[in-house]
Formats: C-alpha cells, structure tokens, sequence
C-alpha cells in the first residue's frame, strides 16, 4: 500500500470532515478566480469596445457622461448640441472625418443611434469593421424624406428576435412612425451591437420637438483628425467655445481604470483575507484530525512504518485536499465569472476574455498546493513527534 | 574595529551613489520642446542637428494627450496640457507634439495635469503611420514615468530645461 493511497484512505475514513475542508477551499478559491476574471474582463470589455475615433464632440457637462453614452450606450445623454457644430467641424481642414449622432429613446432597451452611413464605413486606421449578416445598411436620406430604415445590432437583434423585414415601435406616441428593419449586424464585441441605428432624418421625423427646430439636434460628433499632432489645437478650441466641449474617450477610460485599480486595491485586500482564513480552516482541519489520531498513528509506527512516512501522509493529506478544492475553485470560479458576465451583459455592460485560461490558473493551482502543503507541516510535524509507547498505553 | 566598519560602509555607500544614476541612464540626453520646435524648417524638414539624434536614447518630458488606445501603446507627448484651456497659447498649424510608441505595458495612473518623463528611441523627421497619420517627431520602445524630483529654484536664480532633472 503507497504512502498516497494511505492518505486518501485516511481522508475517505473522515469523510464529511475532508468534503467540508475542500469545500471552503474551493469556495475560497473561486471568489479569487471570478474577482479576478470579472475585474480583467470589465477593463478588456472597455478596451475594447471603445471607439476608434479620437475626439467625442458634445454639449458641455461631464465628460464621463458623454463617453459612456456616445461610446458604451450606458447613462443618458448630454443635452443637444446643434447641426452647425456638425457642419464646422466638416468644413475644418484639420478633420479628417466627423460623424454626428443622436441619442434617445431605446427599443425594450436597446438604445436607438441615429447617424449617417459615415458611421459604418472602414478606414485604415479603423480597428471595427462593420458588416451585415443579413440585409443591407440603410440609405442616408434627404431631411424632408425619412426613410425610416433601421439597422439593428447582434445581440439586439438576438434578444429582442427583430428580423429583416419586420417593423417596430416602442410607445405609443411612436406608432406613426414604425422603422422597418434592413439589416443586421454580425457581432462588433462592442456596445454596438446592442444598438438600433437608423438615419438621422428618420430620428429628427420621429421626434415631436426636433421636427419643429429649424437648426436640428445632435447629442455628439466623433472625430478623426487628418494629422494628429493637430488634436490638442482641435481639442482647445472646442473645448474653448461656449457651446461645446470635446473629449478624448482614451483619457476618460484611463480616469475610469485609476477609479478601477483602488476598487481593485481593496478587492485585493479582501480576497487575501478570504485565503488567510481558508488556509487557517485548513489547518485547523488537519491539526484537530492529527490529535484524533495519535493512537492510530502510534499503531502504524508499531507496525514499523517510518517517522517520514507518518510526516509523508499527512502532507499529501493536506495536499490532497488542496489539490481537490483548487481544482473545485478553478472550475466554479470560471463558472462564476461565466454567470457574473452574463448578469452584467444582461444589464448593457461589456464583459470580454473570459474563457481565456491565462498564467492566473497555473498560479493559483501552485500556490494552491504549496500554501495546502504549508498548512499541513505543523500537523505533520505533529505527527512525526508522536511517541509509540505514550500513545499506545491502555486507554482505561 | 567599528571605525573600519563604518568607513567601509560610507565607502560603499558613495560607490552605491555613484554607481546608481548611471545604471538609471543619467547619460540619456533630454530634448525639450523648444529645442524640438526650433529645428523645424520648411516644407516639414527638420535640422541635422536634431536628427543627429535618431536612433539614439533620449528622454523628453511633458503631458500626455491619449490620442491612441487606452492602454497607451501610443500617445502624444505636448509641451500643454489638455486640461488647462486658458494657461497657454496651443499654436494651429505648428506640431508642438511628439509620438510616442510605448513598450507594452505602460503602467501608470494617467493624470492629464501631470508631467511625465518618456525615455526611448528617437526619430526626427517626417514619417507617415498607417494609423497615425504623418508625424515629425517620435519616440519608440518607449519607457513612461512621473517626471519627479525637479529642481526647485530660488529668487533669482536662472536655469536651462535641459538641465531641470
């Protein structure tokens, strides 16, 4: 009989004892796993689904407000900003591309986008590629001639079950002016696809206030300049004006990861905490099981097995539960970001790369087992020490 | 006995002081702004004197504009901050920028108010990035830090950019 199959038949002797011991390891385990998983997929979620463009043009306010909304499609919109904002910017010689965009109002949710065809189109330096799984893109329009054609996101078009053909309205005062679906989108991995994009004069149409402006609203205008040495002037300017302030989306989200990192800073702090108190459970576990187990262990050294061979036991015993709950945690952590990332996904957030198995596993199994081994020495030691002829005396 | 002792540990201490700015790369020459500005010439040229530096290791400190992703892989280093709009004049037509291509992971807290110090391989003269766009200066392989320990100056007292580490 090997010293391993000892062990574990050891730990199969007190059961419910070992099963609870891998549990809280596992536990343990699994709320570093999925902090970990959901924390790096939320900053990789961001990173990712930001916008190619470097400038975000809106009405002053905040600027976190403005990024999220035109960029991520979370908070509300900033108030308008007017048309001939649009217009000079175009006209600017240092712009090479500007698209306008108008937020509001949303389909069981999912947010309407109301912009140009611009919005879609592929450049060099355009990391989104847009494309269609079914239908087309829609036409832009003249104003006066709304075409009402809407192109719906992926997972729009996924949860909300809008087709090519169909037609939609959310609220009553809506129902004149039903936009017909075009096209879908194949997946962006960015808060596009949980968008409705139609044109802007379909918007403007559909919207009571707007129809009767004569210079019509736009909430922003993401733009790309020709040279970007010419930002900081473009950015001045803007920002300069009474009317509008223009925001880099990379500086908003670089704020948003240092607002990040000190949650992270804490998280970390807590989940030490959880892995000092899951290692002291496993050495209590493994101390109290060794005091149980003195006579048991003077009857094997009886029968001639050897000081490092009792150390040896109990070590792959502590290790053996180790290596159980690290296991257990790996799997439920991933699990747990899985459902975690679901829940926030269900609710507009952009959770990305979780079922990439990184170096955190490895690390973690390792520590795992080494911290499992460190927990089990003194109770090994313990064992080592026991004394034959003091622990075999009658017990009577 | 403890006199020895002492002496030899003031001894290695000031070897310690000696040896470290060097092993930091005091011997990096810094550029400034000005002196970037200064070498433009017509129709995007830059002087020889300052492309003498391509290729070579230097530092340049000033704000960061995260023109690029935010992970920083690219940035654009300016003489102006982006936050303050009424402390100084940001000249139109006049590149006061350096690109910056950082070596992968760039770990700092962006703070748009603050001064960083970029050290790596310079590049003088016009280039255009299929991403970026036409540029005149760059910097690449780039090594990013908070530009600390400037020297404070008493009333009266006069001092060079370049000698400001």
């Amino acid at each position: 009989m090997t010293v391993l199959t000892v062990a574990l038949r050891s730990l199969r002797g007190r059961f419910v004892a070992s099963a609870l011991t891998a549990l809280s390891i596992a536990l343990g385990i699994s709320l570093v796993i999925a902090s970990v998983l959901l924390s790096r997929g939320i900053k990789e979620g961001f990173l990712e689904g930001t916008t190619d463009y470097s400038l975000v043009v809106g009405a002053k306010g905040s600027p976190t407000q403005l990024v999220l909304n035109v960029v991520f499609r979370m908070d509300v919109p900033t108030p308008n900003i007017l048309y001939r904002s649009y217009r000079q910017l175009l006209d600017d010689p240092r712009v090479e591309v500007a698209v306008p965009v108008a937020l509001g109002d949303a389909y069981q949710g999912f947010r309407y986008v109301a912009t140009t065809g611009a919005y879609f189109a592929a450049f060099p330096w355009r990391r989104k590629v847009f494309a269609v799984s079914s239908g087309r893109f829609f036409r832009d329009d003249a104003p006066e001639q709304p075409t009402y054609e809407a192109v719906v996101g992926a997972e729009a078009a996924r949860r909300t079950g809008l087709r090519v053909g169909d037609r939609f309205y959310e609220g009553e005062e809506m129902a004149e002016y039903p936009l017909a679906v075009v096209g879908i989108l194949r997946s962006t991995g960015s808060a596009d696809d949980r968008a409705i994009f139609f044109t802007l004069a379909s918007f403007w149409e559909m919207n009571e206030v707007s129809r009767k402006m004569k210079i019509k609203p736009l909430t922003a205008v993401l733009v790309r300049p020709k040279r970007m040495s010419d930002l900081p002037s473009l950015h001045r300017g803007l920002n300069v004006s009474t009317e509008t302030q223009a925001v880099f989306p990379s500086a908003v989200l670089l704020t948003i990861f240092n607002l990040l990192s000190l949650a992270e800073e804490v998280l970390t702090m807590i989940l030490t905490t959880v892995v000092i108190v899951v290692l002291l459970y496993l050495f209590i576990s493994m101390y109290s099981a060794t005091l149980e187990r003195k006579r048991e262990i003077a009857t094997m050294r009886a029968l001639g097995a050897r000081r490092a061979t009792i150390l040896g036991i109990v070590l792959l015993e502590s290790c053996a539960l180790a290596v159980i709950g690290g296991v257990a945690g790996i799997l439920g952590g991933h699990g747990a970001a899985y459902l975690g990332a679901s829940l926030l996904a269900a609710r507009g957030g952009l959770v990305t790369n979780l079922s990439l198995v990184s170096a955190l596993e490895p690390v973690v199994f390792a520590s795992v087992i080494f911290l499992g081994a460190l927990a089990g020495l003194l109770p090994a030691v313990l064992a080592y020490r026991t004394e034959v002829a003091e622990n075999l005396a009658p017990l009577s | 006995m403890r006199r020895l002792y002492a002496t030899v540990g003031v001894a290695l201490c000031l070897a310690c002081a000696h040896l470290g700015p060097s092993a930091y790369g005091e011997e990096i020459p810094r550029l400034t702004f000005a002196q970037l500005v200064d070498s433009i010439r017509a129709n995007f040229e830059v002087t020889q004197t300052i492309k003498s530096y391509s290729g070579k290791e230097v530092e340049i400190q000033g704000f960061i504009i995260p023109a690029g992703p935010p992970d920083l892989s690219f940035f654009l280093l300016s003489r102006v901050s982006a936050m303050g709009n009424y402390c100084c004049e940001v000249p139109v037509g006049q590149d006061e920028t350096v690109y910056v291509y950082a070596a992968k992971g760039v770990k700092i807290l962006y703070d748009p108010l603050r001064v960083y110090k970029v050290r790596g391989a310079f590049e003088a003269g016009p280039y255009t990035d299929r991403t970026y766009g036409i540029s005149l200066y760059r910097v690449r392989n780039a090594r990013v830090e908070e530009a600390v320990g400037a020297r404070i100056f008493k009333l009266g007292e006069t001092t060079t950019p370049g000698s400001n580490k």
